[in-house]
């Protein structure tokens, strides 16, 4: 039997095209994919079915030999209420999902199961629950075995045939009328980890995915009037006359899954990103330096770029390259260049419902027929979904396990490039579709500022790390994994500073490209590079629910008497100072202030508080900034481990104000506004934010009568 | 009588009883500063001496993130006491609006004080069943009218083959729904209007009288209701425009800016006491 598996897998790797593969100088550092596929799927638009073929050729690299596989069937999330993805929905109060309406829902069946050599598998195949026993109705994961277990080093070759019902969208998969988004729609091994099994996760609400590298060829058939666009390169295509439908074939090398979409009407636009016109040399030998790499090492190559577009959005077409060139440049600079040949962004297909979505060298964006300049929409889901690529699609942690590897590296990222490419931005805000933040003079925003806001709350029911599907909700994952992890890097940012950051990240990135790294990876890599050891960091803010909140609680300076009262030893003989002797003193110097001899002294006292449960540590410090009414200034600081502390100064000068982390490191502090606190009270701001509170108020009171 | 002339009387009654709009702009004013004075406090309190209160702003994300953290579990407390003073002013409007109508109708007579609490107290009770009637017909407008307009449109929307139909569709939706609010609104100023004008008792006569009223000429009382509804949206353009430009931090233009936004508020009750004059001078110059 072994024998069989291994000559089945050389004629595959005979038989199967080759796809194409990533640019030389990364494939030299990528490992061999453990999986190869070839897909035939035909798109049957009048029954919104698809009917497909999967060869798989799927490599033991363990040292153990396996006795089974298990496949992800990912749409039978939608096919019931029982599936985990539906009944974690209902539980949803905030962002759960609605179950699909009569007729709208989704399935995949897997018809039949084989060996190369036709060994029927279909009898040993069973539904099974790897997350526990809360969902038996659950069928997203399937467990076949196999006649005998694969040896280490071995491979296996199966044929699949499966027949999906497509669902009216949901989670960014399905159709609406006939334009079609379908993602997470064929069978797909979970990933072998050595010592622990098939890592596959059922579908959960709160999570994305999790899947091995692997060569693709995939042949996608559909109505001749269908535009389709689709991960990889397309490489083939095959008009058939008689039927009316057209075969286009898509390879693509190094990536863990994907995805197409197929609509009639949508315009198919292709433009070069070509790094000679969009990198100065300049830009170039700055990175270099910073990153501290020969300048030909962050050299980027030419990208293909394509855009399905919706024609309506036709005038937004540069719109959307402009962003994604920004995010292949700044990405390419900073983390390392774009390793494939194309990438294709789509405007989702109207109320598919599919957009802001990444798979690999494929992305969905977002927009709408009336937009504002203002408002970083649709850059923003571009920069971000494309960014996604990098994170996700290169360095592929488990989403399962450790979503925010994922979304907080790219939510980090996102900011970062927006905020070079385009400063900051509006938040949108639209009315039936009518955008109305412009109206509205709404701020503008970096990206850092508007994560900050959610980051601060949401550490109080999970800890950034928790399992996808283990948050408390929606709500908390969303929060933890995007925007608190995105905050905390970017504190991480500040504490370790601009050069060793960069390194920090481009290590992280280009040593982690297709593999499968996890939190310890990372801290790894920073505490290498930061020459340091910053596990506290981690430990502290991500693995806790602590808050992080460092203040000033008071402030103040009083004015040393030049007598003190009480009764003093001096000479061999003992006075006393009396209260009318101070008073008579600092009388006489009020009218007459003497014109030499010591000015009189201030004592300043400064106290720090921590009012939240995180700790700096390591050879982190809280820095203390001290402010005089002369314009002198004073710095200080505290170890921060005790709840509070006092700092005193004695000068000739009264304090003006005191100020924690006056270089704004902490960013993750969850309250900014004690970091600092003055003598005077007032400020002009808080005056005029008052008059406009009273204007809102009297505005809505005047709103209200009219219902009178 | 031309709508236009109706328009040009309403507002020189409005000018002429000018006291009326410096009374109801005091009560305003006291009564949202002492809705606003807790938060004021709370304002003060976070940001009065700290680095952050010198750049915050209105719609500040970061310090309004802070206090939803420090606050959050007191939001419903602020919500209902903001309830509770919304509909305690409700109330109040109910009650002030018998000495607006009152002393607008008054051709000849000053808007004291005294006149005017006094005509409040007068028809308060016919007012406040007025505004309960009228809360009967937004229900009925919006369960019976509004929902048929939404059986029409609905599937229209959700069956759409591109945006834009869904866009128009949706605002489309929204501008019947206001067009029809205006409706029941100009039926209930109507009856005001009737109540003090033939020192109606009876509120639902009142009501018919306005009724009757209107359907002989429909659409010149709501051509005039929605030129006083345009002429009030464009005054809040010129607002928000000369607004932009006193956006300094500086006590000249914290000064300019309070001052322009008080002047809004005056605007806003001038438009409402426009409504009432120029509907009582038409429903006069056409007994029904």
């Amino acid at each position: 039997m072994k024998h069989r598996i291994a000559l089945g897998c050389l004629l595959v790797a005979l038989v199967l095209p080759n796809p194409a593969r990533p640019q030389s100088y990364v494939a030299a550092a990528a490992d061999i994919p453990v999986l190869r596929y070839e897909i035939w799927v035909e798109l049957d638009d009048a029954d919104k079915m698809l009917l497909g073929r999967e060869e798989i050729v799927w490599t033991n690299t363990a040292h153990e030999p396996v006795p089974d596989m298990v496949f992800h069937l990912y749409w039978n999330a939608f096919k019931n209420e029982d599936s985990a993805f539906l009944r974690e929905a209902r539980a949803e109060t905030l962002f759960g999902d609605e179950p699909p309406g009569d007729g709208d829902w989704g399935w995949v069946d897997v018809t039949d199961i084989r060996l190369a050599d036709g060994t029927d598998l279909k009898p040993g195949l069973r539904f099974i629950t790897p997350d526990g026993p809360e969902n038996p109705g659950d069928q997203t994961v399937m467990r076949v075995l196999l006649p005998a277990p694969l040896a280490p080093g071995e491979s296996v070759r199966l044929r699949l045939d499966f027949r999906s019902k497509i669902p009216r969208t949901m989670a960014r998969s399905g159709y609406y009328k006939n334009s079609y988004f379908i993602a997470q729609w064929f069978p797909k091994p979970g990933v072998y980890e050595e010592g622990r099994g098939w890592n596959a996760h059922a579908y959960h609400h709160n999570s994305e995915f999790f899947a091995d590298f692997a060569d693709f060829a995939v042949h996608i058939t559909v109505p001749r009037t269908f535009v389709v666009g689709s991960s990889g390169k397309q490489t083939e295509v095959a008009i058939d006359e008689s039927t009316r439908k057209t075969t286009y074939t898509f390879r693509q090398s190094m990536v863990h899954d994907f995805a197409w979409t197929a609509d009639p009407r949508c315009l198919k636009i292709e433009r070069d990103f070509i790094a000679d016109k969009e990198v100065t040399e300049a830009e170039y030998a700055e990175t270099a330096a910073l990153l501290g790499l020969p300048i030909d090492e962050v050299r980027l190559p030419n990208i293909k770029m394509i855009l399905l577009i919706a024609p309506e959005h036709k005038r937004q077409i540069e719109r959307h390259f402009r962003a994604l060139r920004a995010a292949i440049k700044y990405y390419g600079l900073w983390y390392g260049p774009y390793p494939y040949e194309t990438v294709t962004m789509v405007d989702p297909p109207f109320r598919t419902r599919s957009g802001g979505m990444e798979y690999p060298t494929l992305f969905t964006a977002g927009t709408g027929v009336l937009t504002s300049r203002d408002v970083l929409s649709p850059e923003g889901v571009i920069v971000h979904e494309f960014g996604h690529g990098y994170w996700y699609g290169l360095v592929a942690n488990n989403e399962f396990e450790a979503a925010w590897l994922d979304e907080g590296f790219t939510t980090y990222s996102t900011g970062q490039v927006l905020a070079k490419a385009y400063g900051p931005g509006v938040l949108p805000l639209d009315l039936h579709g009518i955008p109305i933040a412009p109206v509205l003079r709404l701020p503008k925003y970096f990206d850092f500022e508007t994560d900050r806001v959610d980051a601060i709350k949401a550490v109080a029911c999970d800890p950034v790390t928790a399992w996808s599907w283990e948050f408390f909700n929606g709500e908390s994952y969303s929060a933890n994994v995007y925007q608190r992890a995105a905050t905390l890097l970017r504190t991480l940012e500040g504490l370790l500073g601009e050069p060793a950051w960069a390194r920090v990240m481009r290590t992280y990135h280009m040593r982690f490209r297709y593999k499968h790294p996890t939190k310890a990876a990372f801290v790894g890599v920073v505490n290498e590079v930061a020459g340091k050891d910053m596990t506290w960091f981690f430990d502290e803010l991500l693995e806790s629910t602590m808050t992080f909140d460092y203040g000033v609680a008071q402030v103040a300076s009083v004015k040393l008497p030049r007598l003190r009262r009480g009764v003093f030893d001096a000479g061999g003989s003992r006075q006393e100072i009396t209260s009318k002797q101070v008073e008579e003193a600092e009388r006489r110097e009020a009218k007459a202030p003497p014109q030499s001899g010591p000015a009189p002294e201030y004592l300043t006292t400064v106290v720090l508080r921590r009012f939240g449960e995180a700790r700096v540590r390591g050879d982190a410090r809280v820095e203390v900034l001290v402010r005089f009414k002369d314009g002198t200034t004073e710095t200080a600081t505290w170890d921060g481990q005790a709840r509070w502390t006092r700092l005193e100064f004695t000068k000739t000068v009264e304090v003006e104000s005191a100020q924690v982390d006056p270089r704004g490191v902490w960013l993750i502090d969850a309250n900014l506004a004690n970091n600092s606190r003055g003598v005077d009270a007032l400020r002009r701001n808080v005056v005029k934010l008052l008059t406009q509170l009273l204007f809102t108020v009297q505005n809505l009171l005047q709103f209200v009568s009219s219902w009178s | 009588m031309g709508i236009l002339q109706v328009l040009g009387n309403g507002l020189a009654t409005t000018v002429r009883k000018s006291r009326l709009l410096v009374l109801l702009w005091v009560i305003n004013f006291v009564f949202a500063a002492a809705v606003v004075s807790p938060l004021a406090i709370i304002v003060q309190h976070e940001l009065g001496r700290s680095y952050a209160g010198s750049n915050v702003r209105l719609l500040d994300l970061s310090w309004r993130g802070e206090a939803l953290l420090k606050y959050g579990n007191s939001l419903t407390a602020i919500g209902g006491g903001l309830l509770a003073a919304a509909l305690l002013f409700l109330g109040l409007y109910v009650f002030l609006n018998g000495g607006i109508i009152g002393r607008l109708l008054d051709r000849e007579g000053r808007p004291t004080v005294a006149a005017f609490f006094a005509d409040c107290g007068r028809y308060f009770g016919r007012f406040a069943r007025l505004s309960l009637l009228s809360l009967v017909f937004l229900i009925l407008t919006y369960e019976a009218l509004l929902r048929l307009v939404s059986a029409l449109i609905s599937p229209l929307i959700e069956n759409a083959r591109v945006e834009w139909t869904s866009i128009i569709l949706s605002n489309l939706h929204l501008l019947i729904a206001l067009l029809l609010l205006s409706i029941v609104h100009m039926v209930f100023d109507y009856a005001r209007i009737a109540v003090v004008a033939d020192e109606e008792k009876k509120v639902l006569r009142s009501l018919s009288h306005a009724l009757k009223f209107l359907k002989k000429r429909f659409f010149r009382s709501w051509a005039i209701y929605l030129l006083i509804v345009a002429g009030f949206l464009a005054g809040t353009v010129v607002f928000y425009a000369v607004h932009g430009l006193l956006a300094g931090p500086t006590v000249p233009f914290v000064l300019l800016g309070f001052i322009w936004m008080q002047l809004y508020v005056v605007f806003r009750i001038w438009t409402k006491t426009v409504f009432f004059a120029a509907q009582a001078e038409f429903y006069r110059a056409h007994p029904y």
